[in-house]
Order: structure tokens, then sequence, then C-alpha cells
């Protein structure tokens, strides 16, 4: 077989694994609702769509040469096939065996090379099994019309057999529990609807029109910058004029009329080039911003196309549940059926994804701390069998609510209380209501189950569920009655895709926080600050809230500020109904939409930093996690306040400009000198450092040599030839270190010279002091 | 092949400079012949100054230098972590090695360059003060202990060339536990 004919096998195997698995579902999801359903029509109805996913896996499995799979497929369908004509009566124990066929044939779907000697064990085994079942099942009903005694033997074997086959084959029981969360499917896909497709296509197409827009500005463009060339020749062509009158009359002369001429015509010519400069500018400007209307437009509906498209009904993850909770349920001894209303809502697919563990783990809490056994329930005067419910349903068109809610016996509020207090969370005796003890159970480390099993009972798994759902934007609370059941009710965003951030500044840093997490933004007065217990609060909407240096919990050093603070300070306030925080910062620059990217793999994670956005600008902004800003906030204001150290006047502060393009030395100069206590402005190349200092007076100007546009020699001599400016002492700080180099640098009129290589800050600091 | 420091921009520092790049190209170019002479296994190595001492990594590590022009910092990261910047859409972290050696700080970089190292799992970038080429060097001639060598753990050196430019080995520079930054859940 050639590469490209095995390639094509194996591209056809993967997708019948992605077809296949969707038929187990479908099978699976069909035998639970067997299981509940009680009118015959409906149960007809479900019938025959098994039988139908069957047939078409057994069609896909020989498809792609899968003979195993098929035979199996063709049992099964045989079984359903009797169900169909009423031979068969669905009875649990039935179900039972057709689940464990249905688990055999998914097992070899997943498997590698499903030709093995093992697997063709497994499939005959299996096989055998449901013929058993098509005997048991054909025999009853033939006895209901004819004679008994036609077939007996037969009958009594089957039966004899039956429960042996039922009984043992123990399922590797921890392991498929297990699997709805961990086996994630190895190559996923996604359906998405034809129409939907081609609307976007639609829109994709619709962007060339802003191509060959920017195509044509970009020509315009180009004509102006041209025109701008010629006016540079005539404008040099009159300097030319004007420069021979003056050397003329300087003679003595008085020639020059063809050159006055000329200077006259080039004033009357600039003033026309002007006036059509200015209207070509203005209506190209006008149609760059209808250009931008129509861009800015276009990328919106594409946008929101793509997110529609990346939607998926909760469908697509609800239907493994009813399997999961039937299988749990069995392994306790309990009898629970799964209830799911609204599945057809539809979400981000990346949410579906992220809230998949979060709900697996609060069914899981239904199954094991919510719901009784059924010998308990019938002592409360309860059905046996309990319910989980998860509802689905979409609120304010923007947000999606789950509950998760069983009606058991309800959380133990005392257990609750117990177990907090046990981690010091809360007092013993502290005299808090029932309603305000319950949220507690989102803490890590309180537990109501008295032991710990293997699945839950270590009070982990509701604190990563309110995490896990912070993260994606949403909010997840408990209600919870005495003997009536457990809600959890899930607040999730619709769409992930693009979210919506508060640029701040702190410390002299921008940084993007998740405006999903903002409940507010405000401004307080100094004299507003109250110490409670030796920490700082401050009012916001009449509620006394902690307040936090942005900073302090971030670690970062504060920044010197220019005079005194000012009176009024801008704040945020983060995080949820029960955990609020103000976090004061030194200017809020706006709210944007913002796309936030990983941080690398180098950086796995890293405190209180979810990610990254880039803004227009091109410029990186971290994004911060509110969650871990939080907890960093109450850390923070548990330590002792560091003291600012006393600032000299802003006045008697010297200033200092460093001119300097490489990015890490800049940084490090900047640094030592405002250690030093020096204000300090920076300049990335001679060109930006002399606009500086001609905009603003420095008492001295450090200076790296090599530099593009304009290097430290050209800009010091620019200073020395300026009569202002002429005294600003000026440090060269340079990689070169040749004597001519130094002399240049002399000859330009630099008062210091240091050479990078050996570089030290007390050296430069001599030099600076010595200068200044 | 050897690319100078500073290819890529126009310099006006004088005849002098002019002079010293030349002539720092063609001992840069000797060498190079030098080394292609010898038979042998060769590695090809990105040469480049870090605290003015010659360092190389195994080219095939290396997807390509980047010049630095903007870098954001990180709170919360080990001072090693340089801090993040933006190469054409990508969010790459920046690792400063003269921090996470433990190098002496010595002297002012003059032009910061990003070499991204990276393979099939990893990627980031380590700072150079500057680029000096790529070149091949005989395996043989390298190395792997040289008493005078201070700072580097000796667990991230493949060796030392008999001209003292000391290659790291990318592998282990790429995998090491202590390059990844991993702070623990609610910590």
């Amino acid at each position: 077989m050639g590469k490209s004919d095995a390639e094509f096998l194996k591209a056809l195997l993967a997708t019948f694994k992605v077809e296949a698995r969707e038929h187990v579902r479908g099978i699976s999801a069909g035998l639970i609702e067997l299981e509940g359903a009680v009118e015959p029509e409906r149960r007809a109805a479900v019938v025959e769509v098994v039988f139908r996913e069957a047939h078409s896996l057994k069609g896909a499995a020989r498809a792609v040469n899968l003979t195993v799979i098929e035979g199996l497929c063709q049992s099964l369908e045989s079984v359903f096939a009797a169900m169909k004509r009423g031979e068969l009566d669905p009875s649990r124990p039935v179900l039972d065996r057709l689940h464990r066929a249905v688990d055999g044939a998914e097992r070899l779907i997943e498997e590698e090379s499903p030709k093995q000697p093992e697997s063709r064990a497994l499939a005959s085994e299996l096989g055998r099994e449901l013929g058993r079942l098509l005997a048991e099942a054909v025999v009853p009903a033939r006895e209901a019309i004819a004679a008994p005694a036609q077939v007996p033997d037969r009958a009594e074997s089957a039966r004899a057999e039956a429960p042996a086959a039922v009984e043992p084959a123990p399922r590797p029981a921890k392991a498929e529990a297990a699997a709805p969360e961990g086996k994630a499917a190895p190559d996923e896909t996604v359906r998405i609807p034809v129409s939907r497709l081609e609307h976007l296509l639609l829109q994709t197409e619709e962007l060339l029109t802003a191509k060959l827009a920017v195509a044509q500005r970009a020509v315009e463009l180009h004509d102006v910058t041209g025109e701008l060339s010629r006016w540079k020749q005539e404008r040099s062509r009159a300097q030319n004029a004007a420069r021979s009158i003056k050397g003329s009359r300087e003679r003595g002369g008085t020639s020059g009329e063809q050159e006055r001429q000329d200077i006259f015509e080039f004033l009357e010519w600039n003033d026309a080039f002007a006036a059509s400069l200015e209207s070509r500018l203005h209506a190209l400007s006008q149609a760059i911003d209808r250009d931008e209307r129509t861009v800015s437009r276009m990328v919106d509906n594409l946008l929101q196309g793509t997110k529609q498209a990346l939607m998926l009904p909760f469908a697509t993850l609800t239907e493994i549940f009813p399997k999961f909770v039937r299988d749990l349920s069995r392994e306790q001894g309990k009898d629970i059926r799964l209830r799911v209303v609204g599945a057809a809502t539809e979400i981000d697919r990346r949410i579906l994804q992220e809230i998949k563990d979060p709900l697996i783990h609060l069914m899981r809490n239904c199954v094991d701390h919510g719901i009784e056994t059924p010998e308990e329930r019938k002592r409360a005067g309860k059905p046996a069998q309990g319910t989980i419910t998860l509802n689905i349903s979409e609120r304010d068109r923007s947000k999606v609510e789950v509950l998760v809610s069983d009606d058991g016996a309800g959380i133990d509020v005392a257990r609750v209380r117990k177990s907090a207090a046990k981690l010091g969370i809360l007092a013993a005796d502290a005299s808090m209501s029932d309603q305000e003890v319950l949220p507690l159970v989102f803490e890590s480390g309180v537990s109501t189950s008295p032991f710990i099993t293997d699945l839950s009972g270590r009070g982990l798994g509701l604190a990563i569920v309110q995490e896990k759902t912070a993260k994606l934007g949403g909010s997840v609370r408990i209600e919870s009655a005495p003997a009536k059941g457990t809600t959890f009710r899930l607040l999730l965003p619709l769409a992930l895709a693009t979210s919506r951030g508060l640029l701040v500044r702190a410390a002299g840093q921008s940084f993007v926080v998740p405006t999903n997490g903002v409940e507010r933004v405000g401004a307080a007065r100094e004299d507003e600050v109250q110490t409670v217990e030796n920490r700082e609060t401050v009012l916001v909407g009449g509620q006394a809230v902690s307040l936090v240096a942005l900073e302090a919990a971030l670690e970062l050093e504060p920044k010197r500020t220019e005079a005194k603070p000012p009176e009024r300070f801008p704040l945020v306030l983060l995080g949820t109904a029960e955990r609020r925080i103000a976090f004061r910062v030194d200017e809020i620059l706006g709210e944007q939409e913002v796309l936030v990217r990983g941080l690398g793999p180098q950086l796995e994670r890293v405190r209180n930093v979810s990610g990254a956005a880039v803004l227009g600008t091109g410029k990186v902004v971290p994004v911060l996690d509110v969650s871990d800003l939080m907890r960093s906030a109450i850390r923070a204001a548990a330590a002792p306040r560091r003291e600012v150290p006393e600032e000299p006047a802003a006045a008697e502060r010297r200033s200092i400009l460093v001119v300097e393009d490489s990015i890490t030395s800049r940084t490090l100069l900047k640094s030592i000198l405002e250690t030093a206590g020096y204000r300090v402005r920076t300049a990335t190349d001679g060109f930006e450092g002399f606009v500086a200092v001609r905009e603003e007076r420095f008492d001295l100007v450090v200076s790296d040599v090599d530099m593009p546009r304009m290097n430290g020699f050209e800009l010091t001599a620019k200073i020395r030839a300026d009569r202002k400016l002429a005294d600003v002492p000026v440090v060269l700080v340079t990689a070169l270190e040749s004597r001519e180099d130094r002399e240049r640098g002399i000859d330009v009129g630099a008062n210091a010279y240091i050479v990078k290589s050996s570089f030290d800050q007390s050296n430069l600091l001599g030099v600076i002091k010595r200068l200044l | 092949m050897s690319e100078n420091a500073k290819p890529d921009r126009p310099r006006s520092s004088g005849n002098e400079a002019r002079r010293e790049l030349l002539r720092e190209r063609a001992r840069e170019m000797a060498r190079s012949a030098q080394a292609d002479e010898t038979t042998g296994d060769h590695l090809e190595v990105v040469e480049f100054l870090l605290a003015h001492e010659r360092y190389g990594v195994e080219s095939r590590y290396v997807r390509e230098v980047y010049p630095l022009k903007e870098l954001t910092p990180l709170p919360g990261t080990p001072p090693f972590v340089l801090g993040i910047v933006n190469v054409r859409g990508q969010i790459l972290s920046i690792v400063d090695l003269k921090k996470f050696f433990d190098l002496p700080h010595k002297g002012l970089a003059d032009l910061d360059r990003i070499i991204i190292l990276h393979d099939e799992h990893m990627e980031f970038g380590i700072l150079a003060d500057s680029l000096l080429g790529v070149r091949r060097i005989p395996a043989e001639g390298i190395r792997s202990s040289f008493p005078t060598l201070e700072g580097i753990r000796g667990e991230f050196l493949l060796g030392v060339t008999p001209d003292r430019t000391i290659v790291l080995d990318g592998a282990k520079l790429l995998y090491h536990e202590d390059i990844v930054v991993k702070e623990k859940e609610g910590s």
C-alpha cells in the first residue's frame, strides 16, 4: 500500500471515529430514555431512533472495513428490531445488558487497531450475549401465541446461561465513571450548518471591498507625497533666487529682476498649491473616515458571525450526562434519573468545553451527597427514584443560566459550620444565618462529607467550580432547603471571543482589568479613607469596602510622584456580591474591547495575570486575573504598610534627560537615576531627544552615541549650537571606545564620556554629581 | 557566513567606527574559514554577546532573531523574566540569561536583540546584547569544562570553544524546570 493510501485510510478512520462516537452516544441516550419512558408511543419512537443509530453505525463500520464492529452492530440491530416488533420488553436487566454491549462497541471504536485477537474475543463475547438476549426475547413472545412445548429446552438453556453472563464481566467501574471528563475527543470536530458557513463566506468576501479601498487610499496618499516633493523643488528654486538677490546686493549690484520675478511666481503658485493640497487632504480624510466606518462594520459583523458559528447547543455536552449519572448512581446503590431541559440552548464552544468539568462535578455532588438511598427516600415519604434536573435557559440575550438541582436531602448546614470552623474560616460560635453559612461550601477545604471517597468529599471540588466559572466571567450561587434538595445556579456569558476590559495605570504601568469582574468605577477623596482594624476602607455606594492599592496587590514599587498626591483618586471596585474590594489606581484610561491572549508556553501560570492584550497601538498590556487579585489584595492588606520614603520637594529635584535607543539600557539608566533621586525623562534617539530638550528644561543630558536618525555627537552639537541650551551638561555613554571617538565627543562639546563596556553606576552618578 | 552586530541601521559615528566594523568582520570571516577547514562533526551555532562575553546556541533551536523595541514587564514573575513582547501578533516571553545564570552585571547594552528559542512544545526569547552571526564549529573542539568559567551552572553548558565562545545547551534551556514559570494555583 502506498503512503498516500495509508494516509487516506488513516483519515477515513479518524472520520469514522468521530461519526461512530455520535452514533454510540445516540444509542446510549436512547437506552436511558427507554428506562424512564412509559408512554408506548414515546417508547416506540425511541426504539426506532436507537435502531437507526445501530444501523448507521453498522454501515459506517463496513465502509472502513471494521468487520468486528460491523458484526456487533448487526447483533444490536437484531435486538432492537425485536424490540420494535414488540417481542422484547426493554426491562432494566435487558437495558443493562444492552448498555454493556454499547460500552463494548465504544471501546472497540476507540482502539487503535480493532483487529487484535482480544478485540475479536470481546466482540464475539458481546455478540453471543446479544444472541442469548434475542433467544430469550423471542421465546416468551412465541409462548404467548404457540404451544409452550415447542422449544422448551432452548429457552431453558438460555435462561440458565443468562445470569452467568450478566453477573460477571466486572466493568472497570472507576475508569468508566471517570471517562466522560478524562477522555477528551482526540481529534475534535465541530458541525457547522452550511448556511452559517455560507453567510461567513459572504461576509469575508465583503472584506475585498475594504482591501480595494485601502489600496486606493494608498495610491492617493502617494500622489500627495509626490506633490510635496515637487513643492520642495519649487521652493529650493525660490530659495536660490533669494540667495542670489542677497549676494548681488552685498556686492552692491542691482540686478536680480528675473530672480525677483521667480520668487513672486513661486509665492503665487505656492498659494494655489496650498489650497489644492488642502482640498485633496480634506477629501482624503473624509474618504478614510468613510472607509473606517465601513471596515469597522464589516469586522464587527464578521466577528459576530464567526462567534455564532462557534456556538454549539448544550446538547453536544449533555448527551453524555444521563449515562454518567446512571452509572454513578448504580455504583452507589441509588436510583437516580437525570432530566435535561433546554439542551438546545446555544453557547460559545469554548465555554461549553470549560464548563464540562464543573457540571460533571456538580452532578457528582448531587449523586454523592444530595440524593439519598432509595430506602432513606421511602422513609422520608419521597419516591424511591431521585431526580437531578439540568435546566438551561438564556437570560438577557447575553447570558445563559444553568440550574443543577436535586430533590435530595439538602445541605447539612451544621456540618458546613463545623467544617468551616475547623478550618478557621468561621468562628465556632459565629452568629451567621444559614443563608450566610451556605456559600462557605465554595471555600477550599470545606466539605460536608464525613469521609473522603475517591469521588468527592475533600472539599476542593466546589472551590474549583467557583474558580472556573469566575474565569469564564460567570458566577455560581447555591440554594438549599432541608429535605427538599439543593440547587446550584450558574450564570455564564454567552460568548467568550472578545471581552471588554478597563485600561488602568498603576505604578507607571498599564493594565487591563476584565470588565466582567468590575462592579463599578469611582473616585474617593483622601479624607474619606478610614482605617478599620489597621486596614484602609472607603465608602462605595454607602457601604464600607476594603481599599487596597493595585500596585501593592501586584507587589510593584510605588511610583514616585511629581507633586503632592491629588486630593481625589480613582478606584475600581472588583468582586462578587459576597466579597468586594476597592482597588486604588493612578488613572483610569477607559474601557475597550480586548482580545486576551496567552503569555506563551514559558509562562504557564503567573500570579495575578491571566494573559495579555494587544492594544490598537500595538502595545502589549497584561490582563489581570480578578480572582487572583482578590486573594493578593487580602494578603497585601494584611502585610505591614511600606513607608514611602520622604520625597524632596519637586522644585529641588534635578531633572535629567536620558537619550538611548537600547530599551534595556534606557530602562536601567532611568531606574539608576530615579533611585538616586533625579526626575528622569527618556527619549529613544537623538531626534526625539532634541525635541525634548527644546520642550522642557533639563539640568543634564545623558546620551548614547550610536543611534538611528540622529546620533549622540549630532545631538550634543545641536545642543551646544542653541543659545538657550548651550550650558546644559552632556554626558555621552557609548560603546565606542577609541581615542578618536573620545576626541570627537569633546570636540562637539560633551562634558564627560563614559564607555559602556566598563559602565558602572557609581561612576555615572559620580560624574553627574560633579557636573551638577 | 557572518553577520555583524549592527547590519541594518544607518550608522554615522565616524570613519574609525566603520574601520573597526570592517576589522571585526574580517576577523569573523577568518575565524569561520578556519573552523570550516577542519573535518569531522560540526555544530552550527548562533553567536551573540551577553555581558560582553561570547555565547552560542545551536541554530536548530533558534527560530529567529528579532530586535527588541518594546517590552512589557510582568508583575509577579521571577527577575529573570524580562517581560513579554509582541512578535507579529504573537505574545512571547523574554528571559534574561544574565539574571537566570546570576552573571555579574557589567556594562550597558548597546543594542538589544532577542533570540527566539523554540522547539515543538516550548518557545521563548532570550535577550542578547548583540548578534555576532552564525558559525559552524567543530564538535571536538568544544571543551566540556573550563576552569575559569564562573557563574553559569554547568548543566546548561555544552562546552567552551578554543576561542572562548560559551556554547549553551539549547535543549536543557528549553526544558529546564527552573525556566518555566508555574505559580501554584491559589498560592
